[in-house]
């Protein structure tokens, strides 16, 4: 992407875990992706509680932030795998002229239309077009420390014909960007897995069980580090895992590869301590 | 399984013709169940809800399958007539809250998502934090806030009883 983009950091991470955007923000720098934090936006109806209350509420309010990139002219960036799939998904229902007519008549109150136009991207995405070249050449603390377990997370990859990230069996784009920072992947999941965390506060006992389950095996593969380039999944593991395993978010990897200080990142926020 | 009175025409009030055809064109082969992660633990069983929402066999105002997926669709993901699991479990849930049937958890975050355009709430600490890492304030305008009052009172979410 060389057309500065919108950022959109979404609810989570700026209200519960901004250091994550620190170092987001950081590794878009370094690399050249040029962007500014998307004007008017609100939540994207987060697809696993809010959107099944009120499908047509997610369409227009979603439609609603398309409709400020279009004006903008620019592609929205979004650093989580809700975000994205919740506006990914939007764009490819707004595809359809009724749908679009529908939701544009919702909003009219608002004085805004969505016309279609702007690409929803993912974190990963752009690192990942950015390419083991571009990405090692900015490489200067290489993370051979790290035996890292990869996680992409649900909504980066399913359902797989409206995201466009990766394949949605046996997924390798998160894995291949690890090993460009120089880490070791040492689990990988064939049929990527859920993380519970659509469930907590809802079912507690099965969002337990669930995040147990994916992170079985970990420790016995010699994983020291989980990767995620999820939010959610992130507070998931982070808080509510038992086992001790310390979870990056794939910016704070990039980050630290760059030669970002701990203290620069806020490494000391997170609940299951990570040392690098 | 036999047809219920519990919600007579269910797949009528479900969306229309999308869903209708999402229903009718589910096999019942079972694949989507193995793969769902709350299954496995007890939770919602994927096919039996296909089939309930089909014939109609569900009380929308008390179900609580419905609230035990996690979205994660790998159901849909690996249906292979290409039906979308997740999706009906979206609008049946959609039905179960418009008759006041909604976790706790779901309530809060709507009335937040309602009176703040956010999910989750900023606290002293996101100000400090956002400061510490020299990250722009964060702030939902009035105008925008006023843009949101206008799509939810025109959506189903703004209906939702939240208190």
């Amino acid at each position: 992407m060389s057309e500065p983009c919108y950022l959109f950091s979404g609810c989570l991470i700026p209200t519960r875990l901004p250091f994550l955007e620190r170092s987001a923000r950081l590794v878009l720098d370094r690399l050249g992706v040029e962007y500014a934090p998307l004007p008017d936006a609100t939540c994207c109806v987060e697809p696993i509680g809010l959107r099944s209350l009120g499908y047509d509420t997610w369409l227009a309010v979603t439609a609603r932030m398309l409709s400020i990139a279009e004006e903008g002219g620019r592609d929205l960036l979004s650093l989580c795998n809700g975000c994205y799939m919740s506006l990914k998904e939007s764009a490819h229902q707004l595809e359809d002229e009724g749908t679009r007519q529908m939701v544009n008549e919702i909003m009219s109150p608002t004085g805004r239309s969505y016309n279609g136009g702007p690409r929803v991207r993912h974190f990963m995405e752009i690192v990942n077009e950015k390419g083991l070249d571009e990405v090692s050449r900015h490489v200067a603390v290489p993370q051979t420390k790290l035996r890292v377990a990869v996680h992409p997370g649900c909504h980066v990859l399913r359902p797989s014909e409206v995201c466009e990230v990766d394949r949605p069996f046996s997924p390798e784009v998160l894995s291949n960007i690890a090993r460009w920072t120089g880490a070791e992947v040492v689990h990988n999941e064939d049929w990527p897995r859920c993380c519970g965390g659509g469930l907590t506060g809802v079912d507690d006992a099965i969002a337990m069980a669930i995040l147990n389950e994916t992170i079985e095996g970990f420790k016995a593969a010699g994983a020291n580090c989980i990767l995620t380039p999820c939010p959610f999944c992130f507070a998931q593991f982070d808080l509510k895992q038992r086992q001790g395993i310390p979870v990056l978010y794939l910016s704070e990897l990039l980050a630290l590869s760059f030669g970002a200080t701990p203290e620069q990142i806020g490494l000391k926020y997170h609940r299951t301590r990570f040392d690098p | 399984m036999r047809r219920s009175k519990l919600e007579p025409g269910l797949d009528d009030k479900l969306g229309g013709a999308m869903v209708r055809f999402e229903l009718w064109r589910c096999h019942q082969c079972g694949q989507c169940t193995p793969v769902c992660p709350s299954r496995r633990h007890g939770g919602i069983q994927t096919r039996e809800v296909m089939l309930r929402a089909h014939v109609g066999a569900i009380d929308l105002a008390a179900d609580r399958q419905i609230w035990q997926c996690t979205m994660c669709n790998s159901c849909s993901e690996r249906c292979q007539l290409g039906v979308d699991p997740a999706h009906v479990i979206t609008l049946l849930r959609e039905e179960a809250a418009a008759r006041g049937n909604l976790p706790q958890h779901f309530r809060e975050e709507a009335k937040l998502f309602i009176s703040s355009g956010m999910s989750f709430p900023r606290t002293g600490l996101t100000r400090k934090m956002r400061k510490e890492f020299g990250l722009e304030d964060l702030s939902v305008t009035d105008e925008t806030m006023e843009e949101l009052r206008h799509i939810l009172k025109a959506t189903r979410l703004g209906r939702v009883k939240v208190e």
